[in-house]
């Protein structure tokens, strides 16, 4: 593919895909674009939009992050069943130390390990099986309900005018974090970190704290995700938080931020929450089986990675970055 | 006899670039033909057109009096046309023999029979390894006789070879010597490109000079006149290579006493205010390891640095910045560049802080100190946000300096500052430096080019086997005497 129209169906041509998609599912069935569907598959996707959000940062890093399956779940069950002998805020305090915690101890196994990107993928899956495994010891394998009235209630089922809180959470999220990467020095180190780790480190860049605080914001945003998706539910499985770490990456790389680090936004990344988030609403409503879907998604996984490596010349994810 | 390869109207485009401009060569069969010309002249993409890489818009290319549309690299090897890159093309895991037959195994007839052919190859050329042995165990300079015995089985009869001698010694540039002219009576061709106009001249039968795309001659080895070819390669007269400076050292401003790590050995030297400081040594002498280590970019030595009297204490690059130590490292393309950024922000990543208040970052101050730089230092580019990786290497290697340059250094080390770069820019960086030390900083220069070395330093410093071997004053001392110590 050469020259301007390529290069235009790179950027744009799985906006255009989906686009393309809503259009077929609109017109089969009319409901998919009524006031009450769009308000729910907003509501729907703030969840693994503010998960997203975590994930954009760590992938701009140059790193990877595949544990917040597992922090979604342990997060989760923790939070809803602390309520049974504490308050909402204290639960919700400690679930988001939780998120921080496995941040730092993801980031502190990577820096020790001396990990590059793609050993920080292994690295980070070994962690969500650690996690993911206490979740289900701590709930002893039973779903977990929280108690009736609890003000827990109003973060995932709350509305501010015509808004659900959990999509003002999601926005406002996402516009902090938006301002960080792209207005702040913290920001700048970052992407310099992801585009060139070493030549960062030989300039100064604190490249470690970098990696350190990464890791403790993807934590961070998945204990988030964690709080306002048990309470929609006012509820908790200990696996909760399964299939989240790939309807994340998918997100990200669907929205533009290459896999190979140094580069995308958290703008981009919303981009992409909305397409997925659109995407499994449509085919849901079309009536689409779950197994499907998740082909269908699979096969946008590939395509995305797909068109990003054909961007950027290829190995994205498993780049050469020099330790 | 009919040349070896004759070229006629050889062009070809990219987008925006008119690469090469209507070629017209003649190679004669059994000559050493060097190809001269700054970076993007063309001689790599003529280079990649001859082995297969690219494909030529228009012209015809004969190769012994036959048209031959090359198709593709494996093509351009069964025509008898091989090319050695200069980072090689060999599989680390793999043996020597299992490299020089790659995919042919089964023609080779056998593990046994692979290696037995492949040892003679080697031994064609006075190589003694061993064939099995991997590639990963080898030196640069066995790893490029392996290259060459490669392209040997492949009976080519035309071999390239791109800047093979930017990583080897003194003496094994010799040895290829020696065997680049058995290959020659053996009536193999050489097209030998590289930056290095000493070895053109003293290899080459014949020379040929690119300047942006176009061939602009063909010069036989007699008449071959180094200021003139320079002249050509830049498209200017340059009366001189290397700018006249007086010496403008002062007062001592960095001590280092006893600095030992892994591979240095006690070493001890000063730097004064002003002064161009060379290091010279062999390749593994520890010239590079010694910049890193008093740029805390390797954290583990022994030993004390002082600047300005006061000891400082540099364990990490972010220690040295503070004390006002700057590293251009010799490798900017793993190293110092982040390619995917633009010329700006290569430029300012070093001071981010200079450009940020209370944490956020102030785009005014960032763009005006980019564009201060950028016409400052002349760098070439369409614009303070293309992508680095679109410029040169001369220019490219420039916005490392002003990357550099921003945090204000009192000591500034080059590592290799004109590998990579044109005639032009080299001159350009020589100016940049001699106004550094004019305006008190000072530099210590770590090059492998001996002239440069000579002419730019107000004194040298020789390294061996990680110990400091000699002082010299580079005005009264020869390059042989130095070379003498240098090897020991």
């Amino acid at each position: 593919m050469n020259g301007k129209i390529g290069a235009i169906l790179r950027s744009y041509g799985l906006l255009l895909a989906m686009a393309a998609l809503a259009l077929v599912v609109a017109v089969i069935q009319p409901r998919f674009l009524s006031g009450d569907n769009i308000l729910n598959i907003m509501r729907q996707l703030s969840v693994l939009g503010i998960v997203s959000l975590g994930m954009t940062i760590i992938i701009i890093g140059g790193y990877m992050d595949l544990s917040i399956s597992g922090t979604i779940s342990l997060v989760a069950v923790v939070v809803i069943s602390m309520q049974q002998y504490t308050s909402a805020a204290l639960s919700v305090v400690t679930g988001l130390v939780i998120g921080v915690v496995v941040g730092i101890v993801n980031a502190a196994v990577v820096l020790l390990v001396k990990a590059g990107n793609g050993e920080s993928l292994i690295l980070t899956f070994g962690m969500q099986t650690v996690l993911q495994a206490t979740a289900l010891l701590y709930a002893k394998g039973y779903s977990i309900k929280a108690p009736e009235g609890s003000s827990f209630r109003l973060i995932g089922q709350g509305t501010v005018g015509f808004l659900a809180s959990p999509v003002l959470i999601f926005l406002a999220l996402a516009l902090i974090l938006q301002l960080m990467m792209s207005k702040t020095r913290s920001g700048r180190s970052i992407y310099l970190t992801g585009g060139n780790k070493e030549a960062a480190r030989l300039c100064g860049i604190p490249v470690s704290w970098y990696i350190g605080g990464m890791y403790v914001i993807t934590g961070l945003m998945a204990a988030a995700g964690a709080i306002v998706l048990s309470s929609r539910t006012m509820s908790a499985t200990p696996t909760m938080g399964t299939g989240y770490e790939m309807d994340a990456i998918m997100a990200v790389v669907i929205g533009g931020t290459s896999l190979k680090g140094g580069q995308g936004s958290v703008t981009k990344t919303i981009l992409g929450v909305v397409l997925v988030g659109v995407m499994s609403n449509a085919l849901n409503i079309i009536g689409v089986t779950p197994y499907m879907q998740s082909i269908v998604k699979g096969m946008i996984m590939i395509a995305a990675v797909w068109l990003d490596s054909k961007k950027t010349g290829g190995g994205a994810a498993f780049a050469k970055q020099s330790v | 006899m009919e040349p070896v390869l004759s070229i006629r109207g050889v062009s070809k485009m990219f987008p925006g670039v008119k690469a090469l401009n209507n070629i017209d060569l003649t190679i004669e069969s059994g000559e050493i033909h060097g190809i001269v010309g700054e970076n993007g002249a063309g001689k790599s993409t003529l280079m990649k057109i001859l082995s297969g890489v690219y494909k030529k818009d228009t012209g015809i290319i004969f190769m012994s009096g036959t048209e031959v549309d090359i198709k593709s690299p494996v093509h351009s090897q069964t025509l008898g046309i091989s090319i050695i890159y200069q980072e090689f093309n060999l599989v680390d895991t793999l043996s020597a023999a299992e490299n020089i037959f790659l995919g042919r195994t089964g023609e080779a007839g056998g593990r046994k029979r692979m290696n037995d052919r492949a040892g003679a190859l080697l031994e064609s050329i006075e190589c003694g390894v061993d064939p099995r042995r991997r590639i990963a165990d080898l030196s640069m300079s066995e790893k490029q006789m392996v290259e060459i015995a490669k392209a040997l089985s492949f009976d080519s009869k035309i071999i390239i070879m791109d800047e093979p001698t930017t990583t080897l010694t003194g003496k094994e540039t010799e040895k290829l010597f020696a065997i680049i002219r058995r290959l020659r009576e053996k009536g193999v061709t050489i097209l030998y490109i590289s930056h290095k106009l000493d070895e053109i001249m003293e290899l080459c039968d014949r020379v040929s000079v690119m300047r942006d795309g176009q061939l602009l001659g063909t010069m036989a080895a007699t008449n071959l006149d180094r200021g003139e070819m320079i002249a050509m390669m830049v498209g200017r007269a340059m009366d001189m290579e290397y700018p006249r400076r007086e010496s403008t050292a002062g007062d001592l401003l960095m001590q280092v006493d006893h600095l030992s790590t892994g591979k240095l050995q006690d070493i001890s030297f000063g730097l004064r205010k002003g002064e161009i400081l060379g290091l010279v040594g062999l390749v593994g002498s520890g010239r590079t390891e010694l910049a890193r280590a008093i740029f805390g970019a390797d954290p583990v030595h022994t030993g004390t640095i002082a600047i300005n009297g006061k000891g400082v204490r540099i364990r990490s690059p972010i220690h040295a910045i503070k004390a006002g130590v700057a590293l251009v490292t010799e490798n900017r393309k793993e190293q110092g560049l982040v390619l995917d950024f633009s010329v700006a922000r290569n430029i300012t990543m070093a001071s981010l802080k200079k450009f940020s208040s209370a944490f956020v970052m102030q785009s005014g101050p960032e763009k005006k100190d980019v564009a201060d730089y950028i016409d400052k230092l002349a760098i070439k580019t369409p614009s303070p946000l293309s992508k680095i990786l679109n410029l040169s290497g001369g220019n490219q290697q420039k916005c490392v300096i002003a990357r550099w340059l921003e945090t204000e250094p009192l000591i500034l080390i080059l590592d290799e500052p004109t590998r990579g770069v044109d005639v032009g820019a080299k001159y350009e960086i020589y100016l940049i430096m001699k106004d550094i030390v004019e305006r008190g900083g000072s530099i210590l220069m770590i090059s492998s080019e001996l002239p440069e070395v000579l002419s730019m330093s107000d004194r040298v410093l020789v390294m061996r086997d990680g110990r400091i071997s000699g002082e010299f004053d580079p005005r009264q001392t020869s390059r042989e005497e130095i070379m003498a110590n240098a090897i020991g």
